[in-house]
């Protein structure tokens, strides 16, 4: 999410966007009616004290009369408890006229700023652009040439060239970061979510077991098509095919989209996984 | 034909308020047909008439003939009348104290920089002029309706630099008192001043006293549990002061957490006009040239500047004198703060 726009707001050189905020005190208490007083809160980065709301505060006045200054402030945008506040920073010129400059979310009591457009922008073209770059350069790495046979593609040599130790530092982070326990609230939260699309979308049991089967070909697929550089990734794929977790989605009898995706996508992260591991070994 | 002079030049338009000294009237200037605020001085008893006049009123007449300042109550005329003498000042809408008090006026950070600005400024003017005000509040801050304000009431002023003089430290009102006056000092300068716009200064930003101090001593306290208790060390000779008092060790507050909406600079002028050792204090140069006066947000130009809500309201009722009066006497110093010169 690191995007040009770096040290805009005075509260910090960091670029905002890469910062949250909480204050563990307060969590167990937020409501409505003090989310104000804690996004206010003197350690919180995102809260600029010069603002109006603390002008007025300090002056003991009524927090009506923040409609009839002009310049900064902050007002509550969207409350969904008890989870979710958004707190929008504005910038009044007139009792009906104002231009936002910036949303925060509270999520479960952590403060962080939405981040704009631009910047998602940005980041997804940045990430997208990183990822071409990186699969041009690992292909580049087994293209041979030689003058008498020209060009060709060797895929059995180049295992531990440079390109795939490159690739393998940034897959260890999602590995790593997936075997992070969930909280209670959570598993509760996902669990509650899940149970909804269930009783929203309730499927027949066949098609869903149909609909598993064709996830895990699929999976089996794009295996083989990953087995072909690297030859001793059988054993790990052996393990990553017991993960799919096909107990689980076939428990649930359901089509639900939702589960399948994110099942497809963590096997893919699983599928990525073994270079890493393989190269300690030739090493 | 004759230039009219005496109570012939003003006519009487209202009735304004009655201080301890003087019963004060609007009138209107038949010369050059500008309002004018008429202060007609009581006789007194014949203690304080010992110099054949009221001394505050002595003060004034000597030392307001004498300055010229845009930030200061001008003195137009003086008249005398069988045995009263009067003063004419300029006509001021309302005051500091009024503003403040006001619940339905937000105070900005530009109109608390464009009051701390005029009000320095005729200050500035007034030590230039080896003066010291020695009773600065927020009600002797007088505003009109362009939004100038002016430096009034000069009942305690009195010309300072002689290092021989002894003064008294009985002056400037309580909540505004300095804590050399509270501990006695006999000798002192600009500082006294200071601290008073320092007191002013918090009372703009949190629209409450400061340091409402109910005793002497109360007042010491109060400002020693925000600044913390000084020391020998961070005021040398503060143990030689005549009313000297050993007070309970407080720790110092910040200040950025008691004016939580004030800027770093603001705050920066604040510490320099509220430092209990008076040497330390800043003189009104200094203050104006801090970056805070300089720095964004401008101050508000005077017409953007706020005036009380009631204040055109009460023209439009035009309430008769006699209940003007009554209000007066009901503890309804308002009007009496008005126009206390």
């Amino acid at each position: 999410m690191m995007s040009g726009r770096i040290g805009h707001l005075p509260i910090s050189s960091e670029n905002p966007l890469g910062l949250s905020w909480h204050d563990s005190a307060w969590i167990p208490s937020l409501n409505p009616s003090n989310i104000m007083d804690y996004f206010s809160e003197r350690s919180n980065p995102f809260f600029d004290r010069t603002c109006n709301n603390e002008v007025v505060k300090m002056q003991r006045l009524s927090m009506d009369q923040l409609q009839n200054m002009t310049g900064l402030e902050y007002v509550l945008l969207h409350v969904q408890e008890p989870i979710l506040y958004v707190i929008r920073k504005q910038h009044r010129h007139s009792i009906n006229q104002t231009i936002p400059l910036a949303d925060y979310y509270i999520i479960a009591g952590i403060v962080y700023q939405a981040p704009d457009l631009a910047s998602v922008l940005n980041s997804r073209l940045l990430s997208a652009v990183h990822h071409l770059q990186n699969s041009f350069e690992e292909t580049m790495s087994y293209s041979k040439y030689h003058p008498s046979k020209g060009y060709w593609w060797d895929f059995k040599t180049n295992k531990s060239g440079p390109f795939n130790m490159g690739q393998s530092a940034p897959k260890e982070v999602p590995s790593a970061s997936k075997e992070e326990p969930s909280t209670l609230f959570q598993r509760q939260r996902v669990d509650m979510l899940l149970a909804e699309l269930v009783r929203q979308f309730p499927l027949p049991v066949a098609q869903a077991a149909n609909q598993n089967g064709v996830t895990v070909k699929t999976e089996n697929v794009i295996d083989k098509n990953s087995e072909k550089p690297t030859e001793g990734n059988n054993i790990n794929n052996i393990t990553i095919k017991q993960e799919p977790v096909d107990p689980i989605s076939s428990e649930m009898t359901n089509g639900n989209m939702q589960g399948h995706m994110e099942i497809k996508t963590e096997i893919k992260q699983e599928n990525m996984k073994p270079p890493p591991e393989k190269k300690p070994r030739t090493l | 034909m004759e230039e009219p002079t005496g109570t012939l030049r003003y006519e009487k338009i209202d009735f304004l308020g009655e201080g301890q000294f003087a019963t004060v009237y609007k009138a209107r200037d038949v010369k050059s047909d500008k309002i004018v605020a008429v202060k007609k001085i009581k006789i007194g008893s014949r203690m304080e008439a010992e110099d054949g006049i009221n001394r505050t009123a002595l003060r004034e007449i000597k030392l307001l003939q004498e300055l010229q300042h845009i930030n200061l109550i001008g003195l137009l005329d003086v008249f005398g009348q069988k045995s009263n003498v009067s003063l004419v000042f300029d006509f001021m809408d309302t005051d500091l104290e009024i503003i403040v008090k006001d619940s339905n006026i937000v105070l900005t950070p530009a109109n608390v920089k464009a009051y701390m600005i005029m009000t320095l400024k005729g200050l500035e003017y007034l030590h230039q002029n080896w003066i010291l005000h020695r009773d600065l509040k927020p009600n002797n801050l007088l505003i009109n309706r362009e939004g100038i304000l002016k430096i009034g009431d000069f009942g305690l002023a009195k010309a300072f630099g002689s290092p021989t003089r002894i003064n008294t430290h009985q002056v400037v009102t309580r909540w505004y008192r300095s804590p050399e006056l509270l501990f006695g000092a006999k000798q002192y300068g600009t500082g006294v001043d200071m601290w008073a716009v320092g007191c002013i200064l918090a009372e703009l930003l949190l629209r409450v006293p400061f340091l409402p101090g109910e005793t002497d001593l109360d007042q010491l306290s109060r400002i020693f549990q925000v600044f913390g208790t000084p020391t020998e060390e961070t005021w040398p000779g503060m143990k030689s002061l005549s009313d000297y008092v050993q007070y309970k060790h407080f720790p110092a507050q910040q200040l950025r957490h008691i004016f939580s909406a004030a800027s770093d600079d603001l705050l920066q002028l604040l510490d320099s006009l509220l430092s209990l050792y008076p040497p330390r204090r800043c003189d009104c140069t200094q203050a104006l040239q801090m970056p805070y006066f300089s720095n964004k947000p401008p101050p508000s130009m005077g017409p953007k500047l706020p005036m009380p809500t009631n204040l055109f309201k009460m023209e439009i009722e035009k309430p008769s004198l006699k209940r003007k009066l009554l209000d007066n006497i009901e503890g309804g110093s308002v009007a009496k703060k008005l126009l206390q010169f």
